[in-house]
């Protein structure tokens, strides 16, 4: 231990500054050199319209992910965050246009955003309950979660999409911060997106409940004789998701001005990807959440980069497999040097 | 060179940790054909000396000599293996769901000259081997179904099978009763007669006076003496195993012992704790003494509610207390040292600070907000307070050495101020100079009105830190010394 110790202590200390800088902010480092790459080699790539797109693409997805970024710290992971935005943003829909059963007035669209962000956070309470307190492995109890909103989804809208909602809601997905003065740049759900994400960064970097997830998710036995609830941050990692992913339905929702049972599709794949590429590690206890947004606007630019680049659409799902085991190859490197 | 006469000669096999010397300059004989016990204290260095014959370690220096060829060193369990040698660890190590006959042909199967398994072949050999040692067991039987001393029986088996020479068995009678163990002394009794040496690991001195021949001791990773067992008394061998000067300083003041501020009553757990009562007062330096699976680490998790009773009372500064988990004896004032630092004392990927803030957090909260401010304030004082040697506050604590790390946990406890601090072998492999300052601080604490319980195995420091010693042996209190009345030899004959 103490060879190892005094190693680190005689590394170049800028190396050493370099190599936790590349460590935190690969992602941000690899959006700059893709964005380099795609700038040369594609004519449509550095306008400001495409670029825009990125963003407002990774807005909904990164809301979602901040959710299961916040469970991967915990040492866990959620399958059914992508089918909770399917089956909540479904059931916001039915409940907006009032098509959920015969005889159905539609209701107020605030209200039924706050009826679905309940019903994701319910969802997460699920989770939660039964990884954290019955004890089931968090793969099984999410992945039965997972089937369960997607048969609701599947059940309340009869597999037919629906679409356009009152326009009380189009601000969200669709509309711009102040668009008199920065001229429609400034997507509300870029707004929303760095917003919980700066206010997730800070919860999690400065209050107790933050620290603890930290801690749970580093040494569960060590939190466990620290005196920390373990059950309980474990629970409301879950919650926390749930509601997030419910969230990312509304913005999703409020977007596409329609939904259908495939809204959120492998959102909880895409996640991860955007996590352990932002940094965060399948270990749990390691990494910053804002690393994930940027984590998922690389994989957003990889993606807007292969329709430039003219990529077959069915050979992408392919490419984001290997981007998948490249990333999880990379935080394995990473950790190993290390203990 | 004697071929004949001696099996295995150890001569100057020294082995090292970083910070421990766990082998110093171990030399005996072993001769051919008998049954060769070695007893010693926990850390004398007995697992060490048989992992490095298992090949699982390489010793540093020193020469092996192994029926008849010189200066051999087996650098894996396979070629230690090859050389004759088996070994029926503490630990069961079969295979769950394969049969009795599978595990004992496992990693050694017979084929057929078509190139497939000979099931029938292994399992008549199997059959064989069971029969010749008196012994019913089904060879088709899932060794799951066994109980433990059949397992064990049946790993025996798997050693005879590899035709070894030498059968090395590590502390095998823990888990037997007195009629299995009766079954178990007659199956190594046959297998000397036939001509196999055993070397047998125990800490029943009972034992070793009925079954073996001979009796090596270690301490301290030093060889004490090799002597025929005929030849000893218990009290000797005791005296052998325990003999030292109580060369360390150990800071202990006299102060004023209060009030009773623990007490235990009738605590049991199906299988684990047996009736255990006693107390503790305020100001006092508690020791709990007694071998490894005596149950001194339950009792801690019984009495602080990580674990719950099957019956039996705890009160606490004259209250009865009903913890229904580690936090709640946390808030009431109690604390904990864990026995694994590494696993459950530390985030080894956090820093020293983040450590040390765990358990009370609140100190460096306010209005909700985690203050670095505080972190950093508190940090460098209790890391001070310990004397932890470290580049920076924010060094990760999996770089620290055994003893720092240990440091880091103590300090983490003292910052949460706990009325009453059970430490569980707190100074376990760590080196001189942090056991002093974890024994300082034990000290320091007592004076300021804490009271501290101190769970160990070596006696010396329970010796020259406790006012009280309870001695524990298989989940039973044995025994209670005072200061003036303990010394080794008695601890150690309520320990065994």
């Amino acid at each position: 231990m103490s060879q190892v110790g005094a190693r680190a202590a005689k590394e170049n200390p800028v190396l050493k500054a370099l190599s936790k800088f590349s460590k935190d902010f690969m992602s941000v480092l690899g959006i700059i050199f893709l964005g380099a790459i795609l700038s040369l080699t594609t004519e449509k790539f550095l306008q400001w319209d495409n670029l825009k797109l990125i963003l407002l693409q990774s807005s909904t997805v990164a809301i979602c992910a901040l959710g299961q970024a916040i469970i991967l710290l915990t040492g866990n992971f959620d399958l059914s965050l992508g089918r909770n935005v399917a089956f909540t943003s479904c059931l916001g829909a039915l409940l907006m246009k009032g098509m959920l059963y015969d005889g159905m007035a539609p209701m107020n669209p605030t209200l039924v955003i706050l009826i679905i962000l309940a019903a994701g956070t319910f969802i997460g309470v699920c989770n939660g309950l039964l990884t954290a307190y019955v004890g089931l492995p968090a793969f099984i109890a999410t992945l039965g979660l997972q089937n369960v909103c997607y048969g609701l989804a599947k059940v309340i809208t009869n597999a037919t999409p629906i679409a356009t909602f009152p326009n009380s809601i189009a601000w969200l997905g669709r509309g711009f911060a102040f668009p008199e003065i920065l001229k429609k740049n400034l997507p509300w759900c870029v707004v929303l997106m760095l917003g919980i994400y700066i206010f997730a960064q800070f919860i999690f970097t400065k209050t107790k409940l933050g620290r603890n997830i930290y801690a749970v998710g580093g040494n569960k036995e060590a939190a466990f004789f620290a005196g920390i609830n373990v059950k309980r941050y474990t629970f409301l990692a879950f919650v926390m998701a749930g509601f997030l992913a419910a969230f990312s339905g509304v913005v999703l929702m409020s977007r596409l001005n329609s939904v259908a049972i495939t809204n959120g599709q492998s959102y909880e794949f895409d996640a991860v990807i955007g996590s352990i590429i932002g940094g965060i590690s399948l270990t749990g206890g390691k990494g910053r959440l804002i690393g994930t947004m940027f984590g998922i606007i690389f994989v957003m630019l990889l993606f807007n980069g292969m329709t430039q680049w003219k990529v077959d659409a069915f050979m992408q799902d392919v490419l984001k497999g290997i981007v998948l085991v490249i990333a999880v190859t990379l935080d394995v490197l990473r950790n190993r040097k290390r203990v | 060179m004697m071929e004949n006469e001696y099996i295995l000669r150890l001569q100057g096999i020294t082995k090292s940790f970083p910070g421990v010397k766990a082998l110093d300059g171990v030399s005996f004989d072993v001769k051919r054909g008998t049954i060769h016990a070695l007893v010693g204290e926990n850390g004398a260095g007995k697992s060490t000396l048989i992992k490095i014959l298992a090949g699982i370690y390489h010793a540093d220096e020193g020469a092996l000599h192994f029926n008849g060829r010189d200066n051999v060193a087996f650098r894996t369990p396979h070629e230690s293996h090859q050389a004759g040698i088996g070994v029926v660890h503490q630990e069961i190590k079969l295979a769950d769901p394969l049969t009795v006959a599978e595990n004992m042909f496992v990693g050694n199967l017979v084929y057929t000259k078509l190139g497939l398994i000979d099931w029938k072949t292994m399992k008549k050999r199997a059959r064989q081997i069971i029969r010749d040692l008196g012994i019913d067991i089904d060879v088709n039987a899932p060794v799951s179904a066994l109980s433990v001393a059949k397992q064990q029986i049946v790993e025996i088996c798997k050693a005879v099978n590899l035709e070894m020479k030498l059968l090395i068995m590590d502390e095998p009678s823990a888990t037997l009763t007195e009629r299995e163990l009766e079954i178990m002394f007659g199956i190594v009794r046959k297998l000397r007669d036939e001509g196999i040496t055993i070397i047998y690991i125990s800490h029943r001195l009972d034992e070793i006076f009925e079954l073996a021949d001979m009796v090596t001791v270690l301490r301290d990773g030093k060889h004490i003496g090799t002597v025929p067992v005929s030849s000893v008394t218990r009290d000797r061998l005791i005296a052998m195993m325990v003999g030292r000067e109580l060369g360390q300083q150990y800071p202990k003041e006299e102060i004023a012992i209060g009030e009773t501020v623990l007490e235990a009553k009738g605590i049991v757990r199906r299988g684990v704790l047996k009736d255990i009562s006693f107390s503790v007062k305020k100001g006092e330096i508690f020791g709990i003494s007694g071998l490894v699976d005596s149950g001194r680490t339950e009792l801690a998790r019984a009495i602080l509610g990580i674990d719950r009773l099957d019956s039996g009372e705890v009160f606490v500064r004259g209250k009865k207390v009903n913890y229904r988990g580690f936090r709640d004896a946390i808030h009431d004032g109690l604390g904990l040292i864990p026995e694994d630092r590494k696993k459950q004392g530390l985030v080894q990927i956090f820093d020293i600070k983040t450590n040390i803030c765990m358990v009370n957090l609140k100190k460096v909260i306010r209005a909700g907000i985690v203050r670095k401010r505080l972190v950093n304030r508190y940090g460098t004082e209790y890391a001070k307070k310990l004397r932890v040697v470290m580049p920076s506050l924010e060094t990760q604590v999996q770089f620290l050495s055994g003893g720092n790390q240990q440091k880091v946990v103590v300090a983490k406890w003292l910052m949460q101020d706990s009325e009453i601090l059970i430490l569980d072998e707190p100074t376990r492999g760590i080196d001189v100079g942090a056991k002093a300052e974890i024994y300082r601080l034990m000290t320091e604490m007592v004076k300021e009105g804490k009271t501290v319980i101190v769970i160990s195995s070596e006696m010396p420091e329970l010796l020259g830190m406790c006012d009280r010693i309870m001695v524990m042996h298989e989940g039973q209190k044995k025994g209670e010394l005072t200061r003036e009345e303990a010394n080794q030899e008695r601890i150690m004959a309520l320990c065994v």
